[in-house]
């Protein structure tokens, strides 16, 4: 959920940016980050982890841990609690590891 | 890219070190890997005690102070790259930064590497749920980010920063359930902050037994001298205390140093700021966990240091100014980091076979020196 009453910090950030989430319609503020902004709109899980598939989310906010990895307009594991949110941004979970060897990277 | 100074890192340190340096005359540029500059200042909404007099701050807010940083920055003659990472390092000495598509070098004649320190995780069942997080990373999403991580909070840890971030989860409509605390007794020294939180229940002696949830925290049970207690959350907050970043450091194979209180192995520096890489400088939280006028003084040491090294000052000048940042330093910092510090001190300084300047011996009167 979104903070509309700051209890300290009085400054407002009213312009709308909208995203997609595997494929949704999301909303979120100018200046977040995709992590912050999913977490705004109550999706904590970001993908699996990658030998168990135990659900993964945000742990430290600062592009440290890469628990938070996501896929974002095509490139995979992206940090998303270091990366701001844009209007028609693609976002997907990470829930595997990428391809590499896929046609996409051209191997 | 060229420059008389590099700096890495754009926090507190990294931005008084620049402003210092710009005020002397020196070209300076900035990199920073985040999209703005003011690091983990950004999001400190508390207000900062020990500010050093001459900056003139008085009682303020953390997020205040940052901005007067921002904004002194831009109008200066610093250049900053925000989203520029310090990945490496040439075989010239260059530094090499990147801000995802590009990399390039940077050639400068003095570094100064401010790249702050990292939460310490915590181990327990289930610490990897989505809802398990540091408490540095709740407190940059209430006050950053604007953006409530849960509804209902355990806080594991009771030393200042955590009982301070529960203030402000609270303040912001977070019921926070249960604080955990592994040793005897509430770590936080500041009575007041602990007064501002005594309905909340206190389990010492306790841990986190596990943490359970379907794909996110729905439940915490924790092991208290009474007995298991359970409670329903879906936030759980790990602050389990800070230690220096190193990659920096290793990439321009400095050597390294072991200090409990300093906030565990950091790169060994001598009373200039200086590295074992003479071209290197450390600031800030990196060259030993401090409060916060102890960062900024830190950063202006090493500032002076590399102006002094590369002719901007006198070293008459940078020996006075100097003494004048080790004296304040030595009057603001707690205790325990500054005996920490100035032991390592004396330890590098011998082993190096160096002498320490008369100032330095004459801090607190010589006392600390026996
Ligand atoms: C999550 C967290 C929360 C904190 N909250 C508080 C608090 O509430 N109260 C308090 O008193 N203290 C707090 N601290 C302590 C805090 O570190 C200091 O108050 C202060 O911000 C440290 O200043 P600094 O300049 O040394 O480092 P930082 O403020 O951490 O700044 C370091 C900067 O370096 C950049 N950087 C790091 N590595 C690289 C690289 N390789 N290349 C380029 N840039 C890089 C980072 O992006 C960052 O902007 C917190 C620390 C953390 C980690």
């Amino acid at each position: 959920m979104h903070i509309s009453e700051h209890p300290v910090l009085k400054e407002k950030s009213n312009e709308k940016v909208f995203f997609y989430f595997n494929n949704h319609r999301l909303e979120a503020k100018k200046g977040q980050t995709v992590a912050a902004a999913l977490m705004a709109n109550g999706i904590r899980k970001l993908g699996v982890s990658r030998k168990l598939s135990q659900p993964r989310g945000l742990y430290c906010s600062n592009g440290r841990c890469t628990s938070c990895f996501v896929t974002i307009n095509g490139l995979d594991h992206v940090i998303s609690c270091t990366t701001l949110v844009e209007n028609n941004m693609q976002v997907f979970s990470n829930n595997n590891d990428p391809e590499i060897r896929g046609e996409k990277y051209g191997n | 890219m060229e420059t008389d100074l590099l700096i890495i890192g754009g926090g507190p340190a990294g931005l008084h070190a620049a402003l210092t340096a710009d005020r002397a005359g020196a070209r300076v540029v900035v990199a920073d890997e985040s999209f703005s500059l003011g690091g983990q200042l950004r999001q400190q909404t508390q207000w900062l005690s020990n500010l050093p007099g001459q900056y003139g701050y008085g009682k303020k807010r953390g997020t205040w102070v940052n901005e007067q940083l921002i904004n002194q920055v831009g109008a200066s003659n610093v250049q900053v790259l925000k989203k520029h990472t310090m990945i490496g390092s040439y075989l010239n000495g260059n530094i090499g930064v990147s801000d995802g598509d590009k990399t390039f070098e940077i050639q400068s004649r003095k570094n100064i590497i401010a790249p702050g320190a990292q939460e310490e995780a915590k181990v327990f069942p289930g610490w990897t749920l989505p809802g398990v997080m540091t408490a540095g990373a709740a407190q940059i999403l209430i006050n950053r980010e604007k953006v409530l991580p849960g509804k209902r909070a355990v806080m594991v840890g009771s030393n200042d920063f955590s009982l301070e971030v529960a203030r402000q989860l609270n303040s912001c409509g977070i019921t926070v359930e249960a604080i955990v605390e592994e040793k005897n007794q509430i770590i936080c020294s500041d009575g007041e902050l602990v007064k501002t939180l005594e309905n909340v229940p206190v389990y010492t002696n306790s841990t986190i037994e596990i943490v359970t949830g379907a794909g996110e925290v729905e439940h915490v049970v924790i092991q208290t001298p009474d007995g298991l207690k359970e409670v329903n959350v879906d936030l759980v907050c790990i602050a389990n205390g800070f230690s220096p970043i190193l990659e920096p450091f290793e990439i321009m194979n400095c050597h390294f140093v072991y200090q409990k209180e300093l906030g565990g192995w950091l790169a060994a520096y001598n009373i200039h700021l200086q590295t074992t890489n003479p071209s290197c400088y450390i600031a800030g939280n990196a060259a030993g966990i401090t409060d916060f006028g102890s960062i900024l003084l830190t950063g202006e040491i090493a500032a002076l240091s590399a102006l002094e090294a590369m002719g901007f000052i006198s070293s008459a000048e940078g020996t006075e100014q100097k003494s004048r940042c080790w004296r304040e330093l030595a009057n603001l910092e707690s205790e325990k980091v500054l005996q920490a510090r100035t032991e390592m001190l004396a330890d590098y300084h011998q082993k190096h076979e160096l002498d320490l300047p008369d100032y330095f011996m004459k801090i607190k009167g010589g006392k600390m020196y026996g």
